[in-house]
């Protein structure tokens, strides 16, 4: 009888403690978010920015080929011509609007992958959560704040990347 | 062909509308009359073929005058770019040409006229022009000035041709312009043409 | 086109598939044939080929005596081929591939492949011949031609030179389509520009359709440019209602606005042109004086109400209202709206005084027009009179020319002033201005004249004479209603089509005018005895008439008399608006109900030549706007209880049972083409 114990009840939990105990030497591998945070692999899609020349101009001329390559709808663009007075961005189209709507997007990255100067890309800024549904569509005016480490970063055309 | 009310002003002495209207019977449509008609247009305009002419050649031809400038755009010896000199020096600069010295005659004409090739001396008289080749090769490096060849040229020959072309009264380039006119026409439509030109003088 | 021709059938073979095709047919049309397709630039379909792109190439053989096949040593261009006995053609070898890979790559040298800020791009036959043909990379390293980007040609066109392939499509349509030939290449060679002349003004009143056959994007809208991209469109069929030809367009809009229009191909009435009125004349449609809301007077203002209260106070006014109430009705009214408007005041208003005409005279009604706009290019001639078709009728112009340019027909015009047709007229006669009448007589005189075998001098005898010997349809326009002896000159034209044994067509202007005299939108119609467009006016600045229904025209716009209507609309008790836009008579209204505008809800039109076409919303219209036809059906409910009508749809099933000009009409013909009205119908009782 009490070795029937020994061996049903006993036996298992000090062999589960010696697994707890063995585990103990292990490194820790949860973070205290959100005062800590993981680093974030080197591909990883979040939020959406856009993107300016070292001149200050903006990389986005408004083509709409991020709304065309996205899968879920969720670009708005409008375009509108730049003036001599008025210039945004150094050719002859400009975006008037843009707007993402971050419920519906699935950061597939294909806007990015279509975009012809490189003006948009996801970056690991991952907190997106908010209280509004409106608050979700990001205008062009959010979407061209500086992303943290952009000034660090070079452009890498799509056409000079390595394959 | 475009309703434009306001026809241009018309330059056309009484003489080249008889040519004109002569030339006109030589083909079937009016639109194989344009070069011809082009010609007596750059005659009559002092061997220019500014937009006006081309106008005048466009309403007496019943043309659009895009399309008419079309055509004189298209041939250089129409001059239809800026007002030529009274005579135009034109220097073959093709192969033959320059082995034998093309662009020495051409860079002595420009140090000695002070313009640079496609450019017309500031009184008017001359204007410079590279050109291919005239077919003569024979007579290398050539000048073309109007209708005549001079060639081969050297220095002294360059300086004695322009003295000869600056006392030279009547324009070369209006000559050529009359010369291709000419061919183009019967006698007895030059007869006709004379007799209309003197039926306005008296 | 591809018109029934009676060239004899030769024996070709393409890709080792024999065939039949017309002798003389163009290879590049017999492929078609095959379900095959050889790329393009250069050509159309409905010009001259010129052979100037070269992207056609095909392979080219003969059939040898033993059997075999000799092969030219180099491609022919397909667009320049005509189809002869024994030919053998290639589309598809190694060869063919290559050559149309070194011509993509040279034709790209220049283009500046600015594709995401081109407006054609995304649709552009460059675009698309080089991913399915072309090679993906290029060998030129060097410096690109560079020109002036954006060039204005017009208020409508903007010229992109970088772009231009040179393939010379916009030249020959102005030289051979629309015949004005404003658009030349000048400095041919590397700095070849399609442009007009001394780049003046491109005022061709058909410029539009050059923006849609270009290849590449050098010739673009200036009103769609950077609108949106062709996959931010939706696409539906339409139909253009500025004026009474009934083009077939494409309404393109972009988050349920209208945004572009281009031509829809309909070999019956436009082919596929549009003119630029149809094509960059519909901004109103995003006016933002769009009547949106129901509003009603409420002293000297206006308050926003709702349906209900603008029926009951309408109805109030208008019902039994007699010959007291009257209503004037709009061009761009479809045949719906029209039909329920006439029954809504014969039933339930009890009224004839209801007019669509704007003219300065209501005269009799003239008999219907009787030719087709395909059939004109069949004809030898045509009279023009009195009408400047190219403004008011450009399609019917646009034919007359093409009968002209192929066929050799001989077109007689007269006019009062210099007008377009003058350039290809055989004949073109001036009459000075309020001699209509006079000019007519003398040429009937002329007519009867030369029917005996006589001939007198001058301009009129040789008018007289073409006529004679071509015996086209005498084609005018209802704007001769506006002239001082309408009827007298109505009369002559008669006695001049009797004479000649011709039609006499006098084309209604407004969209769907023609629809409403078929409909019977007028006093006389139906044996029924009502005040004209003009006595109603009169009627209603005396007081007589207490009530007016203005329904979707605006007569400050539209009637040439601007003082009578304003004492009419300033004197008349109650004024029903029905607009659109904010017009001027609105100004003067009780009740302003808004329309949706032709596209912002389904519809039919009769055109000029009584072609019934049917066409589907494609737009949203404002907030509170409803389509006419429904804003009757639910006053007439009101009145006294009847089942109501639902949709546009089964109201032209009840006009083709009811009206019997329209028998047989049935909404999915009309819709696919149109359907022409059959027989004439006797129009009044009393015809003068």
């Amino acid at each position: 009888m009490a070795i029937d114990v020994i061996r049903d009840v006993a036996k298992p939990i000090l062999a589960g403690f010696g697994i707890t105990g063995r585990r103990l030497k292990h490194p820790k591998v949860t973070v205290q978010y959100p005062e800590q945070t993981r680093e974030q692999y080197p591909r990883t899609r979040w939020r959406h920015f856009l993107t300016r020349y070292e001149s200050g101009l903006e990389r986005c001329i408004g083509c709409s080929l991020c709304a065309g390559a996205c899968p879920a709808r969720c670009i708005y663009v409008e375009a509108a011509e730049n003036t001599d007075q008025e210039r945004y961005s150094p050719g002859e189209r400009y975006a008037k609007r843009y707007e993402i709507n971050m419920i519906r997007c699935i950061f597939c990255g294909y806007c990015q992958e279509a975009c012809p100067t490189g003006a948009i890309v996801l970056r690991k800024n991952f907190e997106l959560a908010d209280y509004k549904r409106e608050s979700f569509v990001y205008t062009k005016e959010m979407l061209l704040e500086e992303y943290p480490g952009q000034a660090d970063e070079p452009y890498v055309s799509i056409y000079q990347r390595q394959s | 062909m475009s309703q434009s009310p306001d026809t241009p002003n018309l330059r056309f002495s009484a003489k080249a509308v008889a040519e004109l209207e002569s030339l006109k019977t030589h083909y079937p449509n009016l639109k194989a009359c344009i070069l011809p008609a082009l010609w007596i247009a750059q005659r009559e305009y002092g061997g220019h073929l500014p937009p006006e002419a081309i106008a005048e050649v466009a309403h007496r031809l019943k043309r659009s005058p895009a399309e008419v400038q079309g055509v004189a755009t298209f041939y250089s010896m129409y001059n239809t770019g800026h007002k030529p000199g009274r005579h135009m020096i034109e220097v073959c600069t093709c192969l033959t040409c320059s082995v034998c010295g093309a662009w020495d005659v051409a860079a002595y004409l420009e140090q000695k006229l002070g313009i640079k090739m496609g450019e017309t001396t500031p009184d008017g008289m001359f204007t410079l022009h590279g050109v291919e080749c005239l077919n003569a090769c024979d007579r290398a490096p050539l000048i073309q000035v109007g209708d005549e060849y001079h060639g081969p040229m050297d220095e002294q020959k360059i300086d004695a041709l322009l003295e000869r072309l600056r006392n030279e009264p009547e324009s070369k380039v209006v000559a050529l312009a009359d010369a291709l006119v000419q061919v183009h026409l019967k006698e007895e439509e030059r007869e006709k043409a004379r007799r209309a030109a003197e039926a306005v003088r008296n | 086109m591809a018109r029934k021709t009676d060239a004899p059938p030769v024996n070709i073979t393409i890709n080792g598939i024999d065939l039949q095709v017309p002798k003389g047919e163009l290879i590049v049309e017999s492929v078609k044939r095959l379900g095959l397709e050889i790329p393009i630039f250069c050509y159309h379909p409905r010009m001259k080929p010129v052979g100037m792109c070269r992207m056609c190439l095909v392979e080219v053989g003969m059939k040898q005596p033993d059997g075999s096949v000799r092969k030219m040593p180099k491609p022919q261009a397909a667009c320049t081929l005509p189809a002869s006995e024994g030919l053998v053609i290639f589309t598809d070898t190694e060869q063919i591939h290559k050559d149309r890979k070194g011509v993509l790559e040279f034709l790209l040298i220049n283009h500046p492949l600015d594709c995401p800020i081109c407006d054609r791009g995304g649709e552009c036959p460059l675009q698309n011949n080089t991913l399915f043909y072309g090679p993906s990379t290029s060998r030129f390293v060097e410096m690109k031609r560079h020109a002036v980007k954006a060039y204005p040609l017009s208020k409508h066109v903007t010229l992109d030179l970088e772009r231009c392939i040179q393939c010379g499509r916009c030249v020959r349509f102005t030289e051979e389509i629309s015949g004005d030939a404003q658009l030349a290449f000048r400095h041919r060679g590397a700095e070849m520009q399609p442009v007009t002349f001394e780049l003046e003004e491109f005022t061709s009143k058909f410029s539009g359709n050059t923006i849609e056959i270009c290849p590449v994007g050098a010739l673009t809208s200036s009103h769609y440019r950077f609108r949106a991209r062709p996959w931010d469109l939706e696409t539906a069929p339409g139909i253009c209602t500025m004026c009474s030809n009934g083009c077939n367009v494409w309404f393109d809009r972009r988050k349920g606005k209208l945004v572009r229009i281009n031509g829809r191909t309909n070999e019956a009435v436009n082919e596929e042109w549009t003119c630029d009125k149809g094509k960059f004349g519909t901004d109103w449609m995003n006016n933002p004086r769009r009547a949106s809301d129901v509003k009603v007077r409420r002293g000297d203002g206006f308050s926003r109400a709702d349906w209900a209260e603008a029926y009951a106070e309408i109805l109030e006014r208008f019902r039994e209202g007699g010959h007291e109430v009257a209503g004037l009705a709009g061009p761009m009214l479809s045949n719906e709206d029209l039909y329920l408007l006439r029954r809504m005041f014969d039933e339930t208003f009890g009224s004839s005084n209801l007019d669509h005409r704007m003219t300065s005279v209501q005269g009799p009604a003239v008999e219907p027009p009787s030719f087709t706009i395909e059939g004109l290019e069949d004809e030898k001639g045509a009279f023009v009179f009195g009408a400047s078709l190219s403004d008011e009728s450009p399609i019917v112009y646009l034919r007359l020319r093409k009968a002209w340019y192929r066929q050799g027909a001989r077109i007689c015009v007269a006019t009062s002033r210099p007008d377009d047709a003058d350039a290809f007229a055989a004949v073109s006669v001036r009459y000075p201005q309020g001699g209509e009448a006079e000019f007519l007589r003398s040429l009937v005189a002329e007519l009867r004249v030369q029917l005996e075998g006589g001939r007198s001098f001058g301009e009129l005898a040789d008018l007289a004479s073409t006529l004679l010997e071509t015996r086209g349809p005498i084609l005018a326009t209802e704007s001769l209603w506006n002239l001082d002896q309408a009827g007298e000159v109505l009369a002559q034209l008669r006695l001049a089509a009797e004479l000649l044994g011709v039609s006499l067509n006098v084309m209604a202007l407004g969209a769907n005018g023609q629809g409403a005299e078929e409909l019977g939108v007028r006093p006389d119609a139906f044996d029924r005895t009502g005040l004209g467009t003009r006595q109603i006016l009169e009627a209603c600045a005396d007081g007589r008439i207490r009530a007016l229904w203005l329904a979707g025209v605006d007569p400050f716009e539209a009637f040439p008399d601007r003082s009578l209507v304003q004492r009419a609309l300033e004197n008349v008790e109650y004024l029903v608006v029905q607009t659109a836009l904010e017009t001027e008579a609105a100004a003067y209204a009780s009740v302003v109900l808004p329309i949706t505008a032709p596209g912002e809800s389904d519809g039919s039109f009769t055109n000029v030549e009584r072609r019934v076409q049917a066409f589907e919303k494609a737009v949203d219209p404002p907030a509170e706007a409803k389509p006419a036809w429904r804003v009757f059906s639910e006053l007439m409910v009101r009145a006294e209880p009847r089942t109501p009508h639902f949709s546009a749809r089964e109201i032209l099933a009840e006009i083709a049972r009811e009206v019997p000009a329209f028998q047989g009409v049935e909404w999915s013909a009309a819709r696919d083409g149109g359907v022409l009205l059959g027989a004439r119908r006797p129009l009044s009782r009393a015809r003068s």
